[in-house]
């Protein structure tokens, strides 16, 4: 029961994991940029929902869309105004860019929220059901729903609109795009402003399920990346999947060894799967 | 830059920095050792990331190695600080052997991101082991010799600067340049790329563990959030790439001018310190994507123009 | 022109033996079953359409590539197993199609890295092996272009900077993948002058060339692939008169 209990854990867990490796994924696959301010970027949605819930008094699964809303925007205008500024530069300086704009972000953060921890309370945070001696927390699983609908929402824009064909061509071959007409500029800007908002939901889930500091940002990148790299860049299910395989690996990390040996476990997962398979990672490139 | 021209500055500086506890000045001195110890790193990352183009994030792991290395030696079997050194030192070059070799294999964001995760999984392995303080850390005995530290400090970083300077002119150099450069080609061209890449790598975590085993005694106490941070990694990334990665002096004069620079925002406005030396890596990433080296040459040829026109090179 | 393969005695082993290479990619047969020997200082012309599996070849002998299964041998010892740069610590010296210079090295240190690290592991002492670097700058008409930086050349200087680093190896065995495309037909005179100098001094030497008259005046036998298959060997009259080989050139097969 006890281990039927923390698979049920770890995969709900894992879909909020997910949906933090999708923006990085996104961005990572379209515009080759390893984002290491993505997990600031999760952090600052957990703030806005954070404030619009206790200080607008807005619900905070009502608030995701307009933290993720706000993200974009944030997204859209970092990456047209500053990240474009050296898009075609070399892998390390988008390394360090990103890097750079983590600590500002960061600091800011601390400025602006403190560095007091918070967490997002609404009334029915402890709210759980109970089936077949599983405890399911509700708030855990709509995060895990939410993740599941918003993997299938970028699929869908992928795959089946105009956009998403405009975003894969642009991610193929710069060259190619402009001939067919695409803009590759708007084009990332959209992508980042969407990867951004990713992280937006992200960051509010987060927030409901454990505590914000303007500090969680480099840990999340850090998950965030094990995940892209486990599931690859293409398929946004396949995303969600190694957000799962990572959320379950730590539960049962927590079980069997201790909850002070899930980092090492999901960073020694992370070398293990590009030692043993560099061609999957080689190819997701 | 002609090599003898080189030495010179090397000769000259090392004497200068030598100096510099003559003053007294306890505030200069302890600058010093940081500013050194991590300029040392900086050197230290260059090896391999500025000659073969791997970029390290696990080099803040040989760091740790360096730093535990020594701390175990000295608070739980007595041994001597030398000695202690040597051991952390020794611990560092045998994962960077073994560890090596699989990683090594990857190219680009891969082998950075596997570097990433395995600096993250050796600090929560340390803050598991309880013979070593687990997540609490050790306490080492005080010293009160910033002076000795100093002149550590220096004569290590004077150390890692003959070796870089020594590549930069030898075989085994060109070696290392030419996988940079493109690794299938220097491959075909007879460079055996997997031993070089190695014992780059072995290089460059000896200098990163002696700097920590320093940093741990003069410091005297350690945890694995400070001994593993990655942000001391970062750090040596950027002092080396800004300084100019692949160059002798570059990583040195990058270290130093950063340090202070950050030293500096901390005096002055304390709280914001982080916040602008965030900000400095974002504007010199992008008015100079290819580091301090390349300035210098670049508004010589363009003058001002040199920093807009990186900018026409790398946007979109 | 054949007299070279002609001379060498029976008794000693060929330079090259490739026996029934064969290279896979997921199913799909690049070079199947390919077999051919080289004799000491003997010039073979590898022809064949676009795909037909010349630079995969190439790629398996230079070790850049894993035969999936066949044997080859070199000067007697068998070396598919064997790592690139052993096989050039061998003497097996190449060019890209794809040009790989170092881009941000000048000429020369480009050059340097061959006589660094090929024939019996490179000379040891960077300035015999600059100077020797600074031989073959010259002998392959780069001179003026000696400390510019590989970037900043040229398609052709690119060529020949790829011809440079190969032959600063000392090289037993060349392997020169389409040193001479997008070259003018003075510039083709020269490099094929070349290559005749460098097989006149013992090197064996093996020519991917499109440039027909090139061929036809450098090899003393023309292979030639199509579809992976080698589908004709033999003297240059012969093979290039060949019907087979001019369908496979002019596609006029399905008739």
């Amino acid at each position: 029961m006890l281990l039927a209990q923390i698979l049920v854990n770890g995969i709900l867990l894992g879909g909020l994991y997910g949906l933090m490796g999708l923006g990085m994924a996104l961005v990572w696959g379209v515009l080759n940029i390893v984002n290491l301010a993505h997990g600031s970027f999760i952090m600052l949605g957990g703030y806005a929902v954070f404030y619009l819930f206790t200080l607008a008094g807005i619900d905070p699964l009502a608030a995701l869309p307009i933290a993720m809303a706000m993200l974009f925007v944030f997204g859209w205008l970092l990456q047209r105004f500053v990240l474009n500024l050296i898009v075609r530069s070399e892998l390390l300086n988008t390394l360090l860019i990103t890097f750079g704009l983590d600590v500002v972000i960061t600091y800011l953060a601390q400025y602006l929220f403190t560095a007091d921890f918070r967490t997002i309370n609404p009334s029915y945070a402890g709210a759980n059901i109970t089936a077949a001696g599983v405890t399911v927390p509700l708030l855990l699983l709509a995060a895990f729903l939410i993740a599941l609908l918003l993997a299938g929402a970028l699929w869908l824009l992928l795959n089946r609109l105009p956009l998403g064909r405009a975003i894969r061509a642009t991610a193929q071959n710069l060259v190619a795009a402009r001939l067919y007409g695409v803009d590759p500029r708007s084009v990332y800007a959209l992508t980042f402003g969407l990867g951004a908002a990713l992280a937006a939901a992200a960051g509010g889930l987060y927030g409901i399920t454990a505590h914000l500091t303007p500090y969680i940002g480099v840990t999340l990148t850090a998950k965030s990346f094990v995940i892209a790299i486990i599931g690859g860049l293409d398929n946004p299910f396949h995303i969600v999947l190694g957000g799962i395989v990572l959320g379950v690996a730590e539960s049962l990390t927590a079980l069997y060894l201790g909850p002070t040996y899930t980092d090492v476990i999901s960073f020694g997962l992370l070398v293990v799967v590009l030692v043993v398979r560099p061609r999957r990672a080689l190819r997701a490139a | 830059m002609r090599p003898w021209l080189t030495l010179a500055i090397i000769a000259v500086a090392a004497v200068l920095l030598a100096l510099l506890p003559l003053t007294g000045d306890a505030v200069w001195i302890q600058f010093g050792i940081n500013a050194l110890l991590l300029a040392t790193c900086a050197q230290a990352w260059n090896i391999l990331g500025g000659f073969t183009g791997y970029v390290s994030f696990g080099n803040s792991v040989f760091y740790g190695l360096g730093t535990y290395g020594t701390a175990a030696a000295m608070t739980q079997l007595g041994w001597l600080f030398p000695v202690g050194l040597a051991l952390g030192a020794g611990a560092a070059m045998v994962l960077a052997l073994l560890l090596g070799i699989p990683i090594l294999r990857l190219r680009g964001p891969y082998f950075a991101i596997a570097t990433l995760g395995l600096s993250a999984a050796m600090a929560a392995v340390v803050s598991n082991i309880d013979a070593v303080g687990a997540n609490i850390g050790l306490i080492l005995p005080l010293t009160r010799a910033d002076g000795m530290f100093y002149e550590l400090a220096l004569a290590l970083l004077l150390a890692c600067t003959l070796t870089v300077a020594w590549l930069a002119r030898s075989r085994f150099g060109s070696g290392l340049v030419a996988i940079r450069e493109d690794e299938d080609a220097a491959a075909s061209m007879g460079v055996d790329t997997t031993r070089y890449k190695v014992i780059a790598l072995v290089l460059s975590a000896l200098f990163t563990a002696i700097a920590g085993g320093i940093h741990a005694y003069w410091i005297t106490f350690i945890n694995p959030a400070s001994a593993f941070d990655p942000t001391l990694n970062v750090q040596m990334v950027i002092f080396a790439v800004f300084g100019g990665p692949g160059t002798v002096l570059g990583p040195v004069v990058g270290a130093f001018i950063l340090s202070a620079i950050y030293e500096v925002l901390a005096s002055w406005i304390s709280t914001a310190a982080a916040f602008l030396f965030g900000l400095v890596i974002v504007l010199a990433v992008i008015f100079t994507p290819r580091g301090l080296a390349d300035i210098f040459g670049g508004v010589r040829r363009h003058g001002a123009a040199y920093l807009l026109q990186n900018i026409r090179e790398n946007r979109l | 022109m054949s007299a070279a393969a002609d001379a060498i005695a029976p008794a000693t082993a060929p330079v090259l033996d490739a026996r029934d290479l064969t290279k896979r990619f997921q199913g799909l047969v690049s070079v199947n079953a390919v077999s051919f020997t080289l004799a000491k200082s003997e010039i073979l012309g590898l022809i064949g359409p676009n795909g037909a599996g010349k630079t995969t070849l190439i790629n398996m002998i230079s070790g850049a590539l894993a035969p999936s299964a066949g044997e080859l041998w070199f000067e007697g010892r068998r070396i598919d197993g064997v790592p690139a740069y052993q096989r050039a610590h061998l003497g097996i010296g190449r060019t890209f199609q794809v040009m790989k210079p170092f881009p941000r090295l000048t000429v020369l240190e480009n050059v340097a890295v061959g006589a660094l690290f090929g024939f019996h592991g490179g000379i040891r002492s960077m300035k015999e092996a600059r100077e020797a670097a600074r031989q073959c700058v010259e002998f392959t008409g780069l001179a003026r272009r000696i400390d510019q930086s590989a970037d900043a050349l040229g398609g052709p200087d690119r060529k020949r900077l790829e011809l440079a680093k190969a032959l600063a190896m000392r090289p037993r065995l060349l392997l020169l993948d389409e040193v001479m495309a997008g070259l003018t037909p003075v510039e083709v005179d020269e490099v094929v002058d070349v290559i005749a100098k460098i097989r006149d001094s013992g090197v064996t030497i093996i020519v991917i060339e499109h440039v027909i008259k090139a061929i036809r005046r450098l090899s003393d036998r023309i292979l030639v692939l199509h579809h992976g298959e080698k589908i004709a060997e033999g003297d240059p009259a012969t093979v290039l008169g060949d019907q087979r080989v001019i369908e496979a050139y002019l596609g006029t097969r399905r008739q």
